[in-house]
């Protein structure tokens, strides 16, 4: 029953969350504090009772090859994740969390896992740039772009808002996109847990080992 | 005589920010918190001091974040109008909004208030840097505000996954 909440919860959070490379709204009342409420209560996972389909992804590497994500990561431990390089805050952390956690699994388990960081704005992140990018984070990292109507629907699909980068009357930049990580299990493919941007490298440190095997952290 | 006391007033307003900077991590090193020009009146004052700053190490020199908290203890608000650093090209101020991280030109310091820069908030963009600052570094950053002099502060640098509830 209480678990049959969370889930509720994460899902809806999930589907009308639109939050920001930079953040999340201090809004009590907002779906993002219902996460941030669970993630508080010790656990930054949030396992969903209805997993979401591996979006039917199809774009580039950073080494300008056809990626196809459900192919390329069948049978693999996934983590995906939207963002772009030149955002300055949450995506670097993120990236950065699982990279240190990812140190910390035996050598097998670390080549096993798929991190996968789709790019949110392609026009900047070319090939090379992610691939420069996320060699500074961890070299194993796979960078995905291409078209940006192609990368917001499989966004879309898990339930992150994605939008471009646009200007707005003062001639600034807004940019919007989800901080959400989701985990796919090697056994099923579905993805099952997620994670806010309030997860800690402590936090993955301690959820990679179960997230490996597809089991519930 | 009203020379005077608005002498004493900055040199008391100075001590106050010195004092609040000795027990900062951050080291604000200058800037009175006053210097409105508007003469005698201390009540009416900004007194701005800084603190928690960082910067975590960034994948590269193109960008890095930066997080510090303003706390004004003076009984007047005062506004952050710009940061600049020797060590980037450009810094801006952004907030996140309804969801959306949009670059302001200025962020409002209430009086008796708090300005808060934090990671997933606020924040402090940096573009252009001469070098990618590593950790164990400090990056010098000079915030200007609307009334009150000038601060500037030694931020820094963390590790990337570097979480300031835990400190590490």
């Amino acid at each position: 029953m209480r678990k049959k909440t969370f889930a509720a919860a994460a899902l809806l959070a999930a589907a009308t969350l639109t939050l920001s490379a930079c953040g999340n709204g201090k809004d009590d009342k907002s779906p993002v504090s219902v996460v941030s409420e669970e993630s508080g209560s010790g656990k930054a996972a949030t396992v969903l009772d209805q997993p979401f389909d591996k979006p039917d992804l199809v774009l580039t590497d950073t080494h300008g090859k056809k990626y196809d994500l459900r192919k390329e990561t069948q049978g693999h431990p996934t983590l995906v994740y939207f963002g772009y390089t030149h955002c300055p805050d949450i995506c670097p952390t993120t990236m950065s969390n699982i990279a240190v956690a990812k140190k910390a699994l035996p050598k097998a388990e670390q080549d096993n896992l798929k991190v996968v960081f789709v790019t949110t704005d392609p026009g900047r992140d070319t090939p090379a740039e992610l691939g420069k990018w996320l060699k500074g984070i961890d070299p194993q990292f796979i960078g995905l772009t291409g078209n940006f109507a192609t990368i917001q629907a499989g966004a879309r699909s898990l339930g992150i808002s994605v939008e471009p980068t646009s200007k707005d009357k003062n001639g600034k930049l807004v940019s919007v996109h989800g901080t959400q990580v989701i985990a796919f299990s090697p056994k099923t493919n579905g993805g099952y847990v997620l994670y806010g941007e309030q997860a800690t490298v402590d936090d993955y440190t301690k959820d990679l080992p179960k997230l490996v095997q597809g089991a519930n952290p | 005589m009203r020379r005077r006391s608005a002498i004493m007033t900055t040199a008391t307003a100075l001590a106050g920010a010195l004092a609040l900077a000795g027990c900062s991590d951050s080291g604000a090193k200058s800037g009175s918190g006053s210097g409105s020009g508007s003469g005698s009146r201390s009540a009416a004052k900004a007194e701005l001091s800084v603190s928690g700053s960082y910067i975590p190490q960034p994948v590269s020199a193109d960008m890095a974040a930066g997080f510090l908290t303003i706390t004004n203890k003076g009984g007047a608000k005062d506004e952050l109008t710009s940061v600049s650093s020797a060590a980037a090209g450009q810094v801006t101020m952004h907030s996140t909004t309804g969801g959306a991280m949009r670059e302001q030109i200025s962020f409002a310091i209430p009086a008796h208030g708090q300005l808060v820069f934090k990671s997933g908030g606020n924040h402090l963009m940096f573009e252009k840097l001469k070098r990618k600052p590593k950790q164990g570094q400090t990056v010098t950053v000079k915030l200007t505000f609307a009334t009150s002099g000038p601060l500037t502060v030694e931020m820094p640098v963390e590790s990337a996954t570097y979480n300031p509830s835990t400190g590490h």
